[in-house]
């Protein structure tokens, strides 16, 4: 059951695929450059905690991730961002 | 020395407890520093006063100020060093712009001047009803 819920490709016992649309948005897009100053575009792609969300759930490429994990970087610089925050205070 | 610039983007945030003419008084200065080190200013915009997602240096809020410029090589160290010793400079951001970004940035300016264009021929319509 575990394994079936890690990988969302596979078939399950009823037969019918349960496949979730897997799809770069950034390639949706041909996306050459992601801006570090739209932080409203790169919040879809942090947790709340603010946590970069995996490409594994979003579905991103992984050349569009590290473009992605380069603005996130810069944004959480300029304090546009949030670092990783603790736990619920 | 000339010739081989590059372009590059930078944005920096003024303390924002500062009154907004002490602000732009900052804002000035960061631009004749880089004209004066023989940088070529592109466009300067102001975000204005936004929210941090965390302070710096105790400070919550922040104002905002984009410039694209070009310039030699050695200027961003200098830049930098400019930044550290204005103390209303809490923060500040140098990149170096690509081919890639460059491109989208044509596009951005492209898809502004082309809404910007039509927000004008509007109106430009009523002044003409009126
Ligand atoms: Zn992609």
């Amino acid at each position: 059951m575990i394994r079936n819920t890690r990988k969302p490709g596979r078939y399950q016992r009823g037969g019918t695929q349960v496949r979730k649309k897997r799809v770069c948005r950034f390639c949706e897009n041909d996306t050459t450059y992601i801006d570090y100053k739209n932080e409203k575009r790169l919040q879809r792609f942090v947790s709340e905690q603010g946590r970069v969300i995996p490409k594994r759930i979003t579905g991103t490429c992984s050349k569009h991730q590290r473009m992605l994990i380069q603005a996130i970087k810069r944004a959480r610089h300029l304090a546009l961002l949030p670092f990783v925050s603790e736990a619920v205070r | 020395m000339k010739g081989l610039t590059k372009r590059y983007e930078t944005v920096y945030i003024v303390n924002a407890s500062l009154d907004d003419a002490q602000i732009d008084a900052i804002i000035e200065k960061t631009k004749e520093f880089i004209v004066k080190q023989g940088g070529e200013i592109q466009e300067v915009e102001k975000w204005g006063r936004k929210r941090l997602s965390f302070p710096i240096q105790k400070k919550n809020n922040g104002f905002y100020v984009v410039t694209y410029f070009s310039a030699p090589g050695d200027f961003v160290t200098k830049l930098t060093r400019y930044y550290h010793l204005e103390e209303q400079i809490i923060r500040h951001l140098t990149i170096l712009l690509d081919k890639k970004a460059l491109l989208a940035l044509e596009q951005k300016a492209k898809e502004k001047e082309a809404s910007g264009e039509a927000q004008g021929e509007s109106s430009a319509e009523s002044t003409s009803g009126a």
